[in-house]
């Protein structure tokens, strides 16, 4: 028995040594094996995301997440510091997500990611985050140099991306109505990428018109746009078709307010009208009415003429009826112009009522013979 | 002459002591016949004027001309036509009334009691050529509407209807001379002139009227 007491001790002594933490001991291993921040390249005011993952190196040995922030001046962190996330175990990693958004000033930060496990070594890392500013460009490819009233234009546009990383929903809208189509969908667009787009414009008055477009798109989940304006100066066409009415008749029918226009149209410009149509304009009181509600004119080749007649109602109180052509050119688009023809209606016809010099020469002469006849009858 | 307008009873009676002649009221009724051919001849060219898209310029021309004189001597053969047949008719009338006197005298007579419408004539004339030379001449394609035309001049136009209301007026005072041409011509007391003019002048006037769209 004495001979087994010094064995019983040194076997507490071992397992006391085994139970009992000593000072100097080796601590767990966490790492930080990756980040991402997206957008990659975030621009004034954005808001984005930081993602780090967090790994437990160890092979055997759990690890126990106390907390992770992250910290930076200038960029603010919208989201709260994770606070007692769990245990990792051996060889999982973790991805801890960070909301954050940009200030105003263009550069590289570092915000740093303070990490804070049981039984392991606090961390301190540094995430780069980039901060451009610099938007999307867009500018005009192509425009001809003559735009003319009445004529389609097409002008393209082209949209880069000067910035690092991509951006999406790219998109030009026109605020003109004249321009088709009035949005063109562009998509993605990679850094240093260009997109070209097309629009149509057909300018209906003459003179300085200014289309402007806006290029929206997005870098992350925040949109941004861009104006264009481009200051344009529409002029007539010196060679188009130029359609004008002579020898304008109006003359009353036997139906009651009902007139038909006769007269010639003459195309006095250079280029052929085609596909001309005469209609009566839209007006209070005024009606187009068969046979002829619209005279289709046809072909009108230059310093040729063509007859034409329509048949309108009018009110008692319309004194002009618009005259409205329609014609197409060569490339099928269309114009239109509008003439007025006055009504002139004449007193001694239209008129209900007698004049008042008709009535009185009506009393007189019946004055006349009543007084004759009544001498007659005296002399009798 | 002028007691024929102004005082027919003793016109009528002084003529009643001369010989029966017809040459003056021959002459009264060409003249008024000859006015009316004016009238016609003015109608003829509005009408015509109106199928100037139908007809060819020429055959426009051409119509315009006869048509103008052939409707002029129509309305002179019309008026000598229509003095004989009112004539006749209040030659008859007046028989019925026991009238006496030959027919010469009683066509001599109403031939005068023509003289108001030569005046009523010429102002219906210048009024329906002022409604002529500033009136919307209507285009028709189908001859037939012509007379719906006219129609709604007679019945819608204030100036056509003036100069109607004119004639009658003047048709009035014709029957008026009548009167007192078929009380001394038939021998008639006042009384039954009246009723022999009375009839043929009523019918006359209400045929006029009815024209003029009132009674339509």
């Amino acid at each position: 028995m004495m001979k087994l007491l010094p064995l019983i001790f040194l076997l507490l002594f071992v397992v006391g040594i085994s139970g009992t933490p000593v000072a100097g001991e080796q601590k767990a291993s966490v790492m930080i094996t990756g980040y991402q921040v997206s957008p990659e390249a975030l621009m004034y005011n954005d808001i984005g995301t930081v993602t780090v993952t967090v790994k437990n190196m160890e092979a055997v040995q759990s690890v126990r997440i106390l907390e992770a922030s992250l910290l930076e001046r200038e960029i603010k962190v919208l989201s709260d510091p994770y606070v007692s996330i769990g245990s990792l175990g051996p060889g999982e990693s973790l991805n801890l997500s960070f909301t954050i958004k940009a200030g105003y000033t263009d550069g590289i930060y570092y915000p740093r990611l303070l990490l804070e496990a049981e039984n392991a070594e606090n961390i301190r890392y540094q995430i780069p985050v980039k901060i451009d500013s610099t938007p999307l460009t867009i500018g005009v490819k192509e425009i001809p140099e003559e735009i003319v009233k009445g004529e389609r234009t097409e002008i393209k546009l082209a949209v880069g991306n000067p910035r690092p990383n991509t951006v999406t929903g790219v998109k030009i809208v026109a605020a003109d109505e004249n321009m088709i189509p009035s949005e063109v969908f562009m998509g993605t667009l990679s850094s240093d990428e260009t997109k070209v787009a097309s629009f149509n414009f057909t300018p209906q008055t003459r003179g300085v018109h200014t289309l402007t477009f806006s290029l929206e798109f997005k870098n992350g989940d925040n949109p941004h746009s861009a104006a264009l304006s481009i200051p344009l100066n529409v002029t007539e066409s010196k060679k188009s078709a130029e359609l004008i009415l002579t020898g304008i008749e109006l003359e009353s029918t036997l139906r009651m307010s009902v007139y038909k226009i006769t007269g010639d149209i003459n195309n006095a410009g250079l280029e052929e009208a085609r596909s001309v149509v005469m209609k009566v304009g839209e007006g209070a009181g005024i009606e187009a009415v068969d046979p002829y509600k619209a005279y289709f004119v046809g072909l009108l080749s230059p310093d040729d003429f063509s007859s034409f007649e329509l048949d309108v109602k009018v009110d008692e109180t319309v004194t002009k009826v618009p005259l409205l052509i329609e014609y197409k050119d060569d490339e099928g688009n269309l114009f239109s112009t509008t003439e007025y023809i006055s009504i002139e209606r004449h007193q001694t016809t239209s008129s209900k009522e007698l004049p008042v010099s008709m009535i009185a020469l009506l009393v007189v002469i019946a004055l006349l013979i009543i007084g004759v006849v009544a001498y007659s009858w005296k002399r009798r | 002459m002028l007691d024929v307008l102004i005082n027919p009873n003793k016109f009528f009676e002084a003529r009643m002591k001369g010989a029966e002649s017809l040459k003056i009221p021959l002459l009264i009724v060409l003249i008024s016949g000859m006015i009316s051919g004016i009238a016609a001849f003015l109608m003829t060219g509005i009408t015509l004027e109106m199928l100037r898209e139908t007809l060819p310029p020429e055959a426009l021309g051409l119509a315009s001309t006869i048509g103008g004189i052939s409707a002029f001597v129509a309305a002179v053969i019309g008026s000598l036509l229509i003095w004989v047949v009112f004539a006749a008719l209040f030659f008859g009338i007046s028989a019925l009334l026991k009238g006496e006197g030959t027919f010469k005298r009683t066509l001599e007579f109403v031939g005068y009691g023509y003289i108001p419408m030569i005046i009523g004539g010429l102002i219906s004339a210048v009024l329906l050529y002022n409604f002529i030379s500033t009136a919307q001449i209507p285009h028709v394609t189908d001859p037939t509407e012509i007379a719906e035309v006219i129609t709604q001049w007679m019945t819608k136009n204030p100036m056509v209807q003036l100069s109607s209301i004119i004639s009658i007026l003047f048709m009035l005072w014709s029957a008026n001379i009548w009167v007192f041409g078929l009380r001394h011509a038939r021998n008639l007391s006042t009384k039954n002139a009246l009723i022999t003019v009375g009839i043929l002048v009523a019918v006359y006037i209400l045929y006029s009227v009815w024209q003029l769209g009132v009674l339509g």
